[in-house]
This record gives C-alpha cells, structure tokens and sequence, in this order.
C-alpha cells in the first residue's frame, strides 16, 4: 500500500473526434469553448453536450444525443465540448463534477441543466419544452385538455391588443423557463390564454393575472399584491402550491434518498408503465389519472354522499353536540336490519356484563365504515367476528346498568380501526325464552332496545329486528360496495400514488415481485414501508382503472384481503442431485413442512462472509447424514422472503424443523461454534426429544424404524471404516513383509560380499605367490640360459678343442704317417686308435649334456604356462 | 504491470457475475458480453507483454516496455497473476505457470524486502494457488492440501519473514533482509496495517503444515496493536515497533491502515473467529463516531478525534466491500456512492481527494489503476445486484482503456 515514485512519463495523448464527422453535432472536442460561445449567437435554441472522452455514461449517452440531434437538428444547436482535455477552454473555465453535463439555452437564456434520464425520447422532450416553454390555449376546450391532466398547471392570460406584448407576458414566459431549471422533470406545464372568453372559464378577468390549478383543492390565483411579480417568485409559488395527485419516481442512480423519503411519508401505490414521452396521448395514464382524481376527490363526495362524510367526521366534538341529530342520521342510514354478519354470543360467567345480561347479539357494523370489495371478500368474514368479539370482550364497561327485561345496544369502535364498529344487543334470557326466540323471531321487535355510542349511554327507544339467520338478510350490495371517489379522505390508509417508467426502471419492479416473463411491462405494487409489507396486483390482470380501484380499495379495508407479496428468487432451479438443497419462498412450505424428513435450514445471504464459510460444513453434514430421513437445505433470504415467524434478523441463521414436530424448531443457539461436532449434537439431541414424548405405537414403530435405519446406516459407516483399517492393516503388513525381505536381502548380500571379499583376499595371495613362482622361475631359467651359453661356449670351446684336436691329429697323423713310413708304423696306428676312441667317449657325454639342458628348458616353458 | 493484474481481477468477477442478471443489465443499454470479452483482451494484452519484455524481473515498465525488481525478485507478477488466470479459464497457463515459479524462484537471496508486501503478494499468492491447483486440474501430491510444492515454497518465504516478529511487542518490523534477518540499522516504525496484515495468510499456512509457529506470531501482532489502541478506541497510522509508542497519529481507514481492518473481517471469516470480529466492531464503532461525515470517512487524530485531514484517499475505497461482508450493505452502498462521484468526475480515483474542496490534493492526482473500487462494487453487486454498479465496471473498463493503455501494458496515470 505504498507508491513508488515513477522516473517515467509520457505526456496525454492528443484528443480525437468523439462523434462522426457526418453527426449532426458540433464536435469540440479540444474543448473550444469561446468557439461554441460564438456559435450559439446565431442560434435561438441551443445544447451543449459536455462530455469527457473517458467517460462510459457520455459514451452511452453519445448515441442518444444524436438520435435527438438527427430529428431537432434544424430548430437546435447542438455542440459537444470536450470539457477534459487539459489544454482546452472548457476544462479551465468549467469544473463539472461529473460527465456527461446537457446545458441548453433559450437566446439568452440559461444555462438549463438536463438532468433526467440519457435516453433520447427524454431529452427530445425536454429540448421542445424548452423551445415553447408555454403552451398556446385557443379555445375552451383545449384549456379543459390542459386542466384535466393529472400534472399541475399554471395559466397566464394576456390579452394581446394593440401593443406588442402585454406587460408581463415575458415574465411569465421566463418563468416557464425557469421552472424548467428547477424541476428538471418538467411536471408544471404552462400555457397561456389571450382570448378573454376562455379565461372567464377559470374566472381569470385581469390580463396578466396567472392561475394555478388544483383538482383537490381550491385552484389559486398568483397574488401579486403579496408578492412581487418575477419571474422566480411565480415559479416557486407555483412548486410551492402545486398539488400532486401522482407522481412521477425518477431515480437517477447515484446516491439518493428519493425513494426513502417518498416511502416514508405512509403506504406508497407504485404503478410502472412503458412511458413515451413524446408521444401524444397516453390512454393508460389518463386511466390512472382518473383512479387518482377519484381517490382524491374528497370535497366532492362531501356533496355527493353526506352520511359517508358524516362518518369521517364522527370522532370530531361537534358529534356530541348535536347527539339527536347525529342519532337520527344513524337511524336513518344503519338500519340494523341491515347488518349481514352476526353472531350470538353466550356470556360467560366471569364477564362483568353477565351480571345483567346473558345473551349478546354481535354484529359487525360495516356499513359505517370502509368496507371490503364485494368480488374479493365474503359476506361475513370469521375473522371479522372474531376481532369483534376482542373488541367486544375489553369494552366490558359499556353495560353496566341493570334492566334485566329490555335489550340494550352498544354502538362501538372496533380497536384495529376507526371506521369499523360493532353493534351489541345484550339482554337476559332464560331458558324457557331462549326456546321461545328460536320459535317466534319476532319477539325482538317489541322490546325496548337501549342505545348507547362510544359507550356513552343513549336511553332512546329503538326497536330492531333478532338477527338470528344471516340468510334472511341479503346483504345491500350498494352499501357494502365502496367507492373509491374521495377514499383518501375516508380511510387512515392513504396511497400516495407514483409512476414509474417501466423502460426505464423496470428493474425495481422485478424487485417487488413481477415477473421477468411478460413481455407487457405493467405492473402495480403498494408498498408500506411502516408494516414492512408490500402487496402486488395480480399481473395476470391487465393494468386498467377497474383493477387498480378494486386494488385501491382492498388495500384501504379493514382486514384486507390483500396478501402479503413475498418475493421469490426465480434464477434458483430446484437440482435433485444438489446435496443442500436450496430453498425458495415457493418451495419452502414444501421443503420444510411438507416433507417427512427432518429438516436442517441455513439462512444465508449472497453477501454473508461468516455464511460462506460454513459452506463446507454443511456440504460435509449432508453427506454424512441419511439422506432419506434428513434434509439439509438453506435459503437465501436477501432474495426469497418468508412470513414473519420464520424471519430472522442475524445471519447466518440455523433452524432445525424436526420431523412430525415441524412447529417445534429449534434455533442453533449463537454461542456455540458451528461446526460438524456441534451440528451433530445438535440435531441428534433434538431428533431424539421425540423419543421421549408420549407416542403411539405406530409411532414408536415408526420412530425405532427410523433409529434403525440410522443404526443400521452409522452401522453401515463403521463396517466402511472397519474394511478401510483392514485394509490399511493388510497394506501395513505386506509393507512389513516386503520390508524384512529386502533386510534379509541385504545381509545375504552383504554375506556375498563378504565370501567375495575373502575369495578376493585368497586370489590376491595365490596372484602374490604365483608372482613370486614367477620370479622364481624367471630366475632360474636365466640361471639355466645362463648355464646354457655356459654349456654352448663350453661345447664351444669343446668343438673348437676337437677341430683342434683333428687338426693335431691329423697333423699328428699325418706327421705318424710319415713317422711309419719310416719306422714303426704299427705301433702310431695303435695309439692313435686308443685316442680315437677318448675323444668319441667325450662327444658323446657332451650331447648328452646337451639334449639334459633342452629338457630342463622345456620343462621351464611348461611350468611358466602354466602359472600364466 | 503488476497493478494491472490485481486490478482486473476483481473487475473480471464483476463481469462474470453478470450473466444471470443480464437482463436487468440490459434495460440501461448495458451489453455484458462484449464488456467481458474487452476485460479478458486487456489482461492479455497486459500479460503477454510482461512475458515478452519484462519476465523475470517483478514488474513491467510499460512506458519503457522492459522490467525491474520492485518488490525482491520473485516475477512477482507471474504469482499475482496466477488466480487471474484461473478465473479466465486459462488451465493451461496457469500450470505452465506453477512449474516455471517451481524452478525460477529462490528465496535465498540477499534482498531487503518488505515484510508487509512479501506476505499478501508472495505468500498469499502461492498459498491460493497452491489451494486452488486440484480445482485448476493439475495433478497434487497425495497429501494434498497439506503438501505440495507450492505451499513448500509459501512456507519458505514466510519463514525468512519470522525474524522481523523478533520484537519486545510481537510487533514486525517493516523490512526484512531475507538471507540475514532483519539488519542491524534497520528503523523500528511501521505502519498500522504493516502489523495487521498476516493473519490470512499466516494462519491459513498453520493449518496446512501443523506449524503453529505462524499463526501465532500473526495473533501476538494484532493483539499488540489491539492493546495499544487510544482511549477513544482509534489507532494511528505509524507506531514503533520496539516501544509502542505511536509516531503518526493519524487515525482513518486508508493507506497504512487499511489492510489492518480487513485483515481482521476476513481473519475473523477464515477462522470463525469471535474475537477478531469483536475487535473489528469496536473498531467500527470509533470509526463511525469519530471519522464518518456524510458518509465519508475522514482522517482524525487518534487520542482527541477531531479532524485532521478531509481528504478520501483511493486506497479506502475497499471499505464499502468490507462492510458489504458484515451485513451493512445500506451503509456500503451510501459510501460506494460518494466514492463513485469522485471517479465520475476524474476517470479514475486520486490518491487523495480534497472532500469540502472538491478537488485533487496537490502531488497526489495520480491514480495506479488501483483496484478497490472495484472490488468494493463486485461486493456491492454479489450483495444488491444493483445496475448503477455494473454501470461502474463500463464506466473503469472505458476510463482505463482510453486513459491508461500504452503499447506494452496498462500505466499508471
């Protein structure tokens, strides 16, 4: 969360044209400011769009503006400004808070500032209300057109004679202007009138006198004695006076309380409608129009129906005053006979009106207040009796006198409402008169009946009819039907009525329950901000003034019919295959209830940090938990709404619905961890309280199933279990055994070694000694070559000796020869032979010698063989 | 670089949440498909060009197309872009991805890195992609998520970053040398959320290896920050890590603060944790007393709450989505609005904005696509599925495109 100083920069890139060069708009977009100045001179109407390239909303709005451009381009100027581009007139002058900003002008008129929605049938509208700001009014009926619509109206007449304008008028016409600068939705409309004829219809005799016009209440003439006429001060004086029967919602998206101010002033009637602006005529709003002149028109029911009035008034002190006449209009108007809805009550002891009385006939007074749409409720709701009988029961003090033989009537307010009464007739019977009633019904016509109002005793004579069967009665439809006309005066319900653009914010509408599937995009809603509640009108009704009256009206009854809408979730699909299932305001009376399962139910939100994190939880809590007897849901309740009893106000939330005690659920307490451990707990602790309770025998069958089958299934758990550590035991031994294998492997290897290591050693000394043999050997037979060339020099030698030896010899010989030639030559003969045979003995024992020393040699090369 | 990716994670959430309210969308003109088409170009566009030009170093300079070190060297980038690119569906890169941080990243190194950034950037980013690889289909090991190699390599760096918690208070110090510890000279003043921003991660990193030793010294930080806290209940921006005592005395929910606060929502969902939630409340409480004015919270002085800076800085725009988180979406959404204006009116959110004047703060103009905004209005929508803050995705998605984008990336303006 720290920035680094960037060395780099690069300076902005140089603007480029925004809108196409063939768009009718003027495109600024270096901002040019003095230059769009000029332009305007030679226009009357003009509009700037000021935009910032940058920016989505002037891009989306880019599109409209000339759309509006392409239809208004001959009549209007229209010039866009690039108000960001540093360098230009527009950003220096201007500071915008943001983009895109529509100023328009009339000549010398303005700035007025657009501010509705960028959508171009709004601003074409707007763009024409500022090009005639007043609306020209010729004839009489055009001025009835202008003062029927439902949006307030502002009237100036002038009579245009001789002088080019009326004093005045051009006041009146900038405040037409000007309003527009104030009420950007442009709800005031003004027109003028210059014939007198038709001013004399809304009395207007005065040129330059201006009228408002209210439906209402009285319309207004701008006081110009009072207050000084400008413009500004007739244009707040109109915002300040006008009356709005119905409204226009606009939200705009950014930050804003419009809506929560408006909801906060009571019960709000919200109709959406797709709105064209420029369209002339809009039959559905004048319809609606209508239903809210009707609900509003209070001084004119006052006229019309007296008694209603009368009613409304009865709680004021006036009432008292004038007791006899009040009495003689309730005679007239509430004929008891009347009442379609009694009820006989038998008093019960402990009541303090049973002292006197014992016999009470209850009948509930609608007639003298609102009362319910006859399509939608029954004549005689049991509801009604029975908030008749509380209020009856706490107004115990209203009898107290003891007239034992005369039937004393009490007039009395309901305590829900102030327009509901009831009437109770209370005398004492015994039981031979009781049977005497039920045989002559007339009995009750002559007795005298003691009347009292507000509990305040009227001892006025009165004779009326027993009630005893409601179908004697058919009950008026004219009188218990209600009219709408001035119902906002009449009930402590007031609507405040409200359009919205069903184009533009049909998104709200699909909040408040329409569906997304219809292609008509009308819908209605009340929303009651106080009760928290809002009701919705059948959309499968078209949206017409018939349905929205009856709507109206039993919103306004008391114990309305109306039910409280709760939306649903429609992007939720129901998966079989989801483990949690997800509940929906429609599935949930089916999930939770319905089922014969025991429920587990997470109220969660999309937004819910600590929800998200129990998913996991409750994923591995479905998983666990037999599925046939357990459901584990949860339901987002941002998006899906409950009744009441099953709202919670803290999220995340978890109930537990216990099977055949779905009434009885329980709240995960808040203090405990949410985890698996404690979820079990919890919901084990609370399955089994059924146990304990009283229980049939089918139910305790049904119930030992039921511990059966979750036996059986944690059963089931722990044989899965047990097979897992078997096999983890079979893996761990074979682990063992393959383990002591490869140890016994090692040693016989390193045994190997060693005998290997040993036979190493042993070769290593036979590889020594056979090297020292070697040696040995080597030694002796050079000893032997020695010997040997010994022996050849010796033989040698010998050889040479015996050449010398024949050579001596035969010299010898040769020398005895000669010797015997001359003397003895026998005897040399004999000698020499004698020396013959020495020296052949000689030659032969040397090759002996010889053929001995190449055996030696020979059996030398042999041994050193083999030792190599 | 680097901000472009967080920032157009959220943003793509945003866009992704849309499909099935499209047809609420659609009734302001609002065309989602294309918008989230656009979103995935301008990840791309900024991701490939760190690949080409700025891989390995952390970030890319995408004025000068080339890279730097900013925060160690890790390719910082590529670990803050990794759940981005699962949440566009790039399987593939992402794996190819994983195993190029297995190889390339080494926490060895003689580098003074910051505890604080170390932690949420690197040890955050591979702790959840390391969580989310099985989702990502990539094979683990088998006592996943318990092993892996990823979580090895988070719980390596986050042990270079233990010695800074060597403190007389359990309080870190800011900077940390990862091969030798914390150095001698170093300064004992760290900010506010420089202490309190561990406990996801750290704790989250306990629960997986067994290793305690993280999860506690997180704790004994927070509990330490808890304790030093004013009378008023407000803590400051700076404090001194060896003597407690506070150096900056500005109290708010922006920068060097603000993680703090988050830590502790989200410390207290992650774990379930009541106590981390009774401190935020309190917390919340002072806060609402002491810096909200017409929804916006100002910059006060811890001990006398009286007003010290008027200013909105873009940093605490990450507040509506925290209190989308507790429940309080009413006050969210208020507040989301009144930080929307300030983007309408610039394109973008300053640094600081001057609230009475309407204006930048001077030196301070400048926006670093800064996401949580954003984020705040993914929240806003999961929780309210309001159109106005789809309109703010388009509104980022053009104001980014058309202000920021240069050839090789998305810059700072």
């Amino acid at each position: 969360s720290c920035s680094r100083a960037k060395d780099v920069t690069m300076p902005a890139k140089l603007p480029v044209s925004f809108f196409s060069t063939r768009s009718p708009v003027v495109d600024l977009f270096r901002g040019q400011l003095d230059y769009a100045e000029q332009l305007r001179q030679d226009s009357e109407i003009a509009l700037y769009f000021f935009y910032a390239p940058w920016c989505g909303q002037s891009i989306a709005a880019r599109e409209e503006i000339e759309r509006v451009a392409s239809r208004l381009s001959d009549q209007v100027l229209f010039v866009a400004v690039n108000c960001w581009w540093n360098q230009g007139k527009c950003r220096k002058q201007k500071h915008f808070f943001y983009f895109p900003v529509i100023h328009l002008y009339h000549q010398s008129f303005g700035p007025i500032e657009y501010k509705g929605p960028m959508s171009a049938v709004y601003i074409e509208k707007f763009v024409r209300r500022v090009m005639t700001p007043l609306l020209y009014i010729s004839s009489r009926s055009k001025l009835l057109d202008f003062l029927s619509n439902y949006e307030p109206g502002v009237v100036g007449f002038f009579e245009f004679n001789a002088s080019p304008q009326p004093p005045g008028y051009l006041t009146f016409f900038t405040s037409a202007l000007h309003s527009l600068k104030k009420d950007y939705l442009g709800t005031i409309r003004f027109g003028v009138v210059t014939d007198k004829r038709v001013a004399e219809e809304i009395s207007l005799v005065h040129s330059g006198s201006v009228y408002l016009h209210r439906h209402a209440n009285t319309s207004l003439v701008y006081p110009k004695d009072i207050m000084n006429f400008t413009a500004e001060n007739i244009c707040k004086w109109a915002l300040e006076n006008r009356e709005m029967l119905i409204r226009w919602l606009r939200p705009h998206g950014g930050k804003s309380l419009l809506l929560n101010n408006e909801l906060k002033k009571g019960p709000a009637l919200l109709i959406f409608i797709p709105y064209n602006p420029l369209e002339e005529i809009h039959p559905l709003l004048d319809e609606i129009t209508k239903v809210a002149l009707e609900y509003h028109k209070c001084n004119k029911s006052q006229a019309a129906e007296p008694e209603l009035q009368h009613v409304g008034d009865s709680d004021s002190p006036a009432f008292d005053s004038s007791v006899a006449d009040a009495h003689l209009k309730f005679s007239e108007t509430f004929p008891i006979a009347k009442y379609p809805c009694c009820n006989t009550v038998v008093l019960p002891q402990w009541h303090s009106i049973s002292r006197t009385h014992n016999v009470c006939e209850l009948c509930v007074n609608q007639t003298l207040g609102v009362k319910p749409n006859k399509v939608h409720v029954p004549h005689c709701n049991f509801l009604e009796i029975e908030a008749a009988l509380d209020s009856f029961y706490l107004q115990e003090h209203t009898f107290f006198q003891v007239i034992s033989n005369t039937i004393e009537c009490s007039n009395f307010l309901s305590f829900y409402s102030p327009f509901s009464y009831y009437t109770a007739c209370c005398r004492t019977v015994n039981r031979h008169f009781l049977s005497f009633i039920s045989s002559e019904k007339t009995i009750f016509q002559t007795p005298k009946v003691a009347f009292s109002s507000h509990g305040k005793k009227d001892n006025i004579q009165f004779s009326i009819p027993h009630i005893e069967d409601r179908n004697c009665f058919i009950p008026d439809l004219n009188i218990s039907s209600l009219n709408i006309t001035g119902l906002s005066c009449r009930t402590n319900k007031t609507l405040n009525l409200y359009l919205l653009d069903s184009n533009l914010f049909w998104i709200y509408a699909e909040r408040l329950g329409a569906s997304r599937s219809t292609h008509l995009k009308e819908f209605a809603a009340i929303v009651d901000l106080k009760e928290e509640v809002h009701y919705v009108l059948d959309q499968n009704q078209s949206l017409v003034g018939p349905t929205l009256e009856n709507f109206i009206k039993n919103f306004s009854v008391l114990y309305s019919p109306l039910k409280r809408h709760l939306v649903d979730d429609p992007s939720v699909h129901f998966h079989e295959e989801r483990v949690v299932t997800e509940v929906t305001t429609n599935t949930f009376h089916e999930t939770v209830f319905l089922s014969a399962k025991n429920v587990l139910l997470l109220y969660y939100a999309q937004w819910c940090g600590f929800c998200a994190s129990l998913n996991h939880i409750f994923i591995q809590l479905a998983r666990l938990l037999p599925p046939n007897s357990f459901t584990v849901a949860r339901i987002d309740v941002t998006r899906n709404d409950l009744p009441w009893e099953f709202m919670t106000d803290r999220l995340p939330t978890i109930l537990f619905f216990p099977h055949q005690r779905k009434d009885q659920s329980v709240k995960f307490p808040e203090d405990f961890s949410v985890n698996l451990p404690n979820l079990l707990k919890f919901i084990l602790h609370h399955t089994s309280l059924s146990s304990s309770e009283p229980c049939t025998k089918e139910c305790l069958h049904k119930e030992s199933v039921l511990q059966q089958g979750h036996i059986s299934h944690l059963e089931r758990e722990i044989q899965k279990l047990r097979s897992e550590i078997s096999a983890l035991h079979q893996a761990h031994d074979q682990l063992e055994a393959q383990l002591s294998e490869a140890r016994r492997e090692e040693q016989r290897l390193q045994q190997q070694k060693h005998t290997l290591e040993k036979q190493h050693k042993t070769l290593q000394l036979h590889s020594d000694q056979l090297q020292a043999t070697y040696d040995q050997k080597n030694q002796e037979l050079l000893e032997m070559a020695e010997k040997l060339q010994e022996l050849a020099d010796a033989s040698e030698n010998l050889l040479k000796e015996n050449a010398l030896l024949r050579i001596l010899v035969a010299s010898r010989g040769g020398k005895l020869q000669s010797k015997d030639e001359i003397k003895e030559p026998l005897q040399s003969e004999q000698t020499l032979s004698e020396d013959d045979i020495s020296l052949s003995t000689a030659t032969a024992a040397l090759e002996e010698k010889r053929i001995d020393s190449i055996d030696a040699i020979e059996t030398d090369h042999s041994s050193g063989n083999r030792t190599e | 670089g680097a901000a472009v990716q967080r920032f157009l994670g959220p943003l793509l959430c945003l866009w992704a949440l849309c499909l099935p309210a499209s047809s609420g969308a659609a009734a302001r003109g609002l065309d989602v498909a294309s918008y989230r088409e656009r979103v995935r170009a301008m990840f791309y566009h900024a991701y490939e060009h760190y690949l080409e030009s700025a891989f390995p170093y952390d970030e890319l300079r995408p004025l000068t197309c080339d890279g730097q070190d900013t925060w160690g060297s890790f390719s910082l980038t590529l670990i803050d872009a990794l759940d981005t690119l699962l949440i566009l569906g790039n399987v593939s890169e992402f794996q190819r991805v994983v195993s190029v941080l297995q190889e390339g990243v080494d926490f060895d190194i003689d580098v003074n890195a910051s505890v604080f950034e170390t932690n949420i950037r690197v040890v955050g980013g591979l702790l959840s992609a390391h969580l989310l690889s099985r989702k990502a289909g990539l094979e683990v090991e088998a006592g996943w998520p318990c092993s892996g190699p990823l979580l090895r390599m988070a719980e390596e760096a986050a042990r270079k970053l233990l010695p800074a918690f060597q403190t007389p208070t359990g309080m870190p110090y800011g900077t940390v040398n990862l091969l030798h510890g914390v150095n001698p000279g170093e300064t004992p003043v760290t900010c506010t959320a420089g202490i309190g921003t561990f406990i996801v991660e750290f704790a989250t990193l306990s629960h997986l290896t067994g290793d305690p030793v993280f999860e506690d010294v997180a704790r004994k930080a927070l509990k330490a920050l808890w304790k030093n806290r004013s009378d008023i209940g407000l803590v400051g921006n700076h404090i001194d890590v060896i003597t407690a005592k506070w150096v900056a005395q500005d109290a708010g929910i922006g920068a060097g603060v603000d993680s703090y606060f988050e830590y502790l929502v989200k410390g207290a969902i992650l774990l379930q944790d009541k106590e981390l939630m009774s401190m935020f409340l309190e917390y919340n409480k002072a806060i609402k007393n002491y810096t909200k004015f017409d929804d916006w919270y100002l910059w006060v002085q811890m001990y006398k709450g009286t007003v010290s800076m008027p200013v909105f800085q873009s940093l605490e725009a990450y507040w509506p989505g925290l209190q989308s988180l507790i429940g309080d979406v009413d006050n969210a959404m208020r507040t989301f609005l009144n930080y929307y204006t300030v983007w309408k009116q610039f394109g973008g959110l300053p640094e600081f904005y001057n609230i009475p004047q309407g204006y930048t703060v001077d030196k301070r103009e400048g926006y670093p696509l800064r996401p949580e905004l954003i984020e705040s209005a993914m929240y806003l929508y999961r929780a309210t599925r309001d159109p106005t803050l789809l309109e703010l995705g388009r509104d980022a998605v053009e104001s980014i495109e058309k202000i920021s984008k240069v050839d090789c990336g998305f810059a700072t303006v």
